[in-house]
């Protein structure tokens, strides 16, 4: 016990903390300018300066750690001159422009000043100069206003990692910079913004459109883009959303987003945005009422099915949507329709990448913990850029590389680079090869565990030399060992999958590897999610062969006790994939589609012949929110609402299920309730007020959300198992098929880029994140630019088998030899137009690693 | 770009110091060598071969005064004008550069040749005026011996 008198208070404290949290705990007040409570302590601006007995001078209770029988004095006279004199010294050179700054009302040192004084300075000098710096499109900078209090230095470098500010010259003349002095060319997460404690640096969405005190509401809810799932804050005025923060001590983020998060919620706003419903006549789109436009679908829907049968249909779910939306078009697909049709593009990899991994560890294996990624001691990254794809799961693994933990990639990781990541870099093709090695040499080390017969059959053949495997990542043997040796070594290490891996040739067997390592290391296993309810919609059966709750189909227990609780028999064929519906369609066998929310055209690989397949289909229906490419094409559109427009669930990829609260209003239908007026319309019983309701039924008849209200999960009782039955199935056999490994040769290769900036197509219509990153761009290395002839900027034309793409040329330094990375997010540019694709025989993935591809300049 | 020597000097200064951070106050001083002063590119270079953040190493070379942050001439002249220096001429000595050389305080030469940086005191009071060129340190200066000197440097 450590017992300290502050302000004549005894305070009685566990273990020794710093005189500001002992303060603070017993409700002392200490005022503070460069502590923030998420950063590394400073001890800069002497505002919190407290004087101790038997200490000659005031002390920095920010950084003051107290000791047994300590006597502290927070408000004594001394201490208030001090405090006003170290004002006086900021407003020196601080403009005074409360009028004008946007940060007014919740500015920290107007606060301070108020409470504490300096209200007119004595100091005649003119105050110091500096152009506000507006060269940034995202991100303005006014460092006359800006007190050196650090915390966004402290932000960026030791909390995000970005390290992309600094403190330029010294004193009078400090102020903060990024590296070009004018943009940030950073990682855009906005993170400094939420820290500064002045209007110093700001975002300039909706600047000088609002004052902190106008927005009126507040509504907690979770982030639209990825499956992390963080919790955001839509602050709003006007029924417009003025600004998205974080809040501290939120479940995923706590406190934190990213450039998705905080800068891409403009969509919402955006006049493309789809009004009314379009019915097709004579070949055009054209507004029409909601109840023509209804019944027309029914009409045709009805008319389809009676006539070509209810497999002749199908429908593609959204990982945007919520569970409620998925919930209501899979049990329509299945009970209106009568088809098992029902699919979405988490099959283009996390589904079965999933169903793999939890095939061999049991279901709910790879719900783990986000922020447990910081507290292991090795993290094994493998096919992608975490930092990318899954931004805040990214810095977790930053944080477990500062605390001392090893970070292993394979691949290169860009994110990761300054984390001196443990480095595999297999050459194009040869990844097999390295992650056998990891095996072998796992299993020559550790033995085999014994627990799992199954698993370590399979691995008796895998006996792949060190010489082979470091051979293929072109490192030395003891480079390699060094590799292995930091996983072997690791206590409680973790194993992050993205989808580069699941979507390469002999992806399923890139898996087993992986599985295996993470079987002998005794690890866990994360799957990167690129959508924010992509693990709902699988929990909500929007799968061929699962019901919800993650029920096989297969099973006649299953499909029986969903056919008692829905009053309907359900088909016990399985449907088609999405890539199944696809062909479907190009051989006619497919009459008509119903998609919410997805836009297949330009999100599935070889985009050109998605969309000449569902042309040829009979009736194409739309659920969207703006004219996508595969909305043109549709004879039915309907206008949805957007995530901020409605109130449901999201469920991450830890499996934690959260609640999406309506921020705003407008006019329209929520996904689920327009499929449920079409389905009343085929005399179905969908009979939901709200979405309580739709929950309230998906708790009712899975057994695995058995008796979870919305309550529940609002105080954070939702993680998995939740309160009901995971399945408990026992592993029968892992099927593995390693494919002939065989590629033709081609001096590059087609790969894609998943940028940090932009997200499936929504991101295009944010206009933040366009400004951030505007265009496509082919990306090369140095050396093929040096061979092709070409420099950044110049402009290539990218072509495969397929197709042709003229785009400018970016030299990256990311990007491995033989390899031209695009991107698949910008309108009529998208790598998927070039790729051809062929499944996984396993995890029915798509898989894209193999297209050839020629580059040549364009001379203009 | 760093010479290959450079990167040689850079590595072996890398090897003096516990960390890549700490071996940075060198480092610049060896790209300042090679780059005439600290441009963007410098910086670059700098944070990549030490793996540093280049926010963080323009920061650190920021701070300091004796890093160049503009182009330089070929030769850089420190001429002091602290109070022994000033008593003795050194202030003739400034006109002197300025009319014979177009060389203002801080400026650089038409030519390219020489850059004049006004200096507090190296610490010669007792043989001033003085004045460095590059690393070489020259006591006594008269306007005629000054000419002489720079003759060596062009
Ligand atoms: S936006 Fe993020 S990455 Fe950019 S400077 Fe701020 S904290 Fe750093
Ligand atoms: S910009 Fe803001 S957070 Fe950064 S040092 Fe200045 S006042 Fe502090
Ligand atoms: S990490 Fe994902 S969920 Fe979190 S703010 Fe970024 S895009 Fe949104
Ligand atoms: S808050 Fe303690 S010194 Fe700034
Ligand atoms: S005053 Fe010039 S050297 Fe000291």
């Amino acid at each position: 016990m450590i017992k300290v008198t502050i302000n004549g208070k005894e305070i009685e404290l566990e273990k020794a903390v710093t005189v500001l949290d002992a303060a603070r705990s017993a409700g002392i007040k200490i005022p503070t300018l460069c502590y923030h409570e998420q950063l590394e302590k400073y001890g800069g601006c002497r505002l919190c300066l407290v004087e101790v007995e038997k200490m000659p001078r005031l002390q920095t209770a920010c950084t003051l750690m107290v000791t047994d029988g300590m006597v502290v004095r927070t408000e004594t006279e001394t201490i208030a001159n001090v405090r006003r004199s170290v004002l006086e010294f900021l407003l020196i050179n601080h403009p005074l422009d409360c009028p004008y700054c946007d940060k007014a009302g919740e500015c920290e040192l107007q606060d301070l000043v108020e409470k504490y004084g300096a209200r007119a300075g004595r100091f005649t000098e003119e105050k110091r100069k500096v152009p506000e710096s507006l060269e940034d499109p995202v991100l303005v900078r006014n460092m006359e206003r800006c007190v050196v209090c650090t915390r966004c230095v402290r932000m960026c470098e030791g909390v995000q990692g970005a390290a992309a500010l600094g403190v330029i010259s010294r004193g009078g003349h400090s102020h903060i910079e990024p590296f070009s002095g004018g943009k940030f060319e950073c990682e855009y997460c906005g993170n400094c913004v939420s820290v500064c404690p002045v209007g110093a640096i700001m975002s300039r969405l909706h600047r000088h459109s609002y004052r902190p005190w106008q927005l009126v509401s507040e509504t907690e809810t979770i982030c639209p883009y990825c499956g992390v799932g963080c919790t955001l804050v839509a602050q709003v005025r006007d029924d417009v959303i003025k600004r998205v923060v974080p809040r501290i001590g939120t479940p995923v983020n706590n406190g934190l987003l990213c450039s998705r998060g905080r800068f891409g919620y403009e969509f919402v706003g955006s006049k493309e945005r789809l009004t009314s419903p379009l019915i097709r006549k004579k070949g055009v789109l054209e507004e029409s009422t909601w109840e023509e436009a209804i019944s027309l679908v029914a009409k045709r829907l009805g008319e389809i099915k009676a006539k070509h049968g209810s497999d002749a249909i199908s429908g593609i779910a959204s990982p945007r949507c919520t569970n409620e939306d998925n919930y209501v078009f899979q049990k329509f697909m299945r009970v209106t329709l009568g088809t098992n049709n029902i699919d979405s593009t988490a099959r283009t990899g996390y589904a079965g990448a999933q169903a793999f991994i939890e095939n061999i560890f049991g279901q709910g294996s790879t719900a783990n913990l986000i922020p447990g990624l910081a507290n292991s001691d090795a993290v094994l990254v493998a096919g992608g850029d975490p930092t990318a794809v899954n931004p805040i799961l990214g810095l977790q693994i930053r944080a477990c590389a500062r605390r001392g933990g090893s970070i292993l990639t394979i691949g290169h990781v860009k994110g990761l680079r300054h984390y001196s990541p443990v480095e595999l870099r297999p050459a194009l093709f040869r990844e097999t090869l390295a992650l056998e090695g990891i095996v072998s040499a796992l299993k020559n080390k550790k033995g085999l565990p014994g627990s799992n017969q199954i698993l370590e059959a399979k691995l008796k053949d895998i006996n792949t030399t060190p010489q082979e495997a470091a051979g293929a990542c072109g490192v030395t043997e003891k480079d390699y060992a060094a590799f292995v040796d930091r996983l072997s070594g690791a206590a409680t290490p973790a194993i992050v999958i993205g989808k580069e891996i699941v979507q390469s040739s002999g992806g399923n067997y890139k898996l087993f590897l992986l599985a295996a390592i993470n079987y002998l290391v005794n690890g866990r296993i994360y799957l990167l999610s690129e959508r924010a309810n992509e693990q709902g919609l699988l929990d909500m059966g929007c799968a061929p062969d699962l019901l919800p709750g993650y029920r096989p189909l297969a099973y006649a227990e299953f499909r029986k006790r969903y056919e008692t609780a829905w009053k309907t028999a359900i088909s016990e064929r399985p449907g088609l994939s999405i890539f199944g519906m696809i062909d479907a369609a190009k051989q006619g066998s497919l009459k008509a589609m119903y998609v919410m929310g997805e836009n297949p055209v330009y999100n599935l690989p070889n985009s050109r012949d998605v969309e000449a397949a569902l042309q040829k289909v009979d009736f194409l229906v739309v659920q969207d929110i703006f004219l996508s490419e595969t909305a043109k094409l549709a004879d039915v559109v309907f206008p949805a609402l957007s995530w901020s427009e409605k109130s449901g669930t999201f469920t991450n990829m830890e499996r934690r299920i959260q609640r999406v609260r309506k921020a705003v209003s407008r006019e329209g239908m929520e996904d689920w309730r327009i499929i449920a007026e079409i389905a009343r319309n085929m005399a179905s019983k969908f009979h939901y007020t709200g979405p309580e309701e739709v929950f309230a039924e998906i708790c009712k008849v899975s057994p695995l959300y058995r008796d979870l209200t919305y309550e529940e999960i609002e105080k954070g009782q939702s993680i998995y198992p939740y309160k009901g039955e995971p399945l408990r199935s026992t592993l029968e056999g892992i099927s593995v098929d390693k494919g002939t490994g065989a590629v033709a040769a081609s001096r590059f290769y087609l790969r894609l880029e998943r940028p940090l900036f932009h997200s499936g197509t929504l991101s295009r219509k944010a206009a933040a994140l366009v400004n951030i990153y505007s265009g496509a761009l082919a990306r090369i290395s140095a050396a093929d630019a040096v061979s092709l002839g070409v420099k950044d900027g110049d402009v290539v034309r990218v072509s495969t088998k397929i197709g042709s793409l003229e785009l400018p040329v970016a030299i990256d330094g990311a990007v491995e030899q033989s390899v031209v990375m695009l991107t698949n997010n910008f309108e009529g540019k998208g790598a998927f137009g070039l790729a051809e694709y062929a499944v996984d025989p396993v995890t029915g993935a798509p898989v894209i690693d193999c297209n050839a591809v020629m580059i040549e300049k364009v001379e203009r | 770009m760093f010479s290959e020597t450079a990167k040689k000097e850079l590595e072996e200064i890398r090897l003096k110091y516990p960390n890549a951070r700490a071996a940075l106050l060198p480092a610049l001083y060896l790209a300042q060598r090679e780059f005439g002063w600290l441009s963007p590119e410098a910086y670059e270079a700098v944070s990549s071969l030490l793996g540093v953040p280049k926010a963080i190493t323009r920061g650190v070379g920021t701070f300091y005064a004796m890093y160049k942050h503009k182009p330089m001439g070929r030769n850089i002249v420190q001429l002091c004008t602290n109070v022994s220096c000033m008593i003795l001429g050194a202030e003739r000595l400034v006109d002197f550069l300025k009319i014979k050389y177009g060389l203002e305080p801080g400026g650089t030469s038409p030519d390219g040749q020489f850059s004049l940086v006004i200096m507090e005191c190296i610490g010669a009071c007792g043989t001033a005026p003085a004045m460095l060129v590059n690393d070489d340190f020259y006591e006594n200066l008269t306007e005629k011996y000054i000419e002489e000197i720079l003759e060596k440097y062009k």
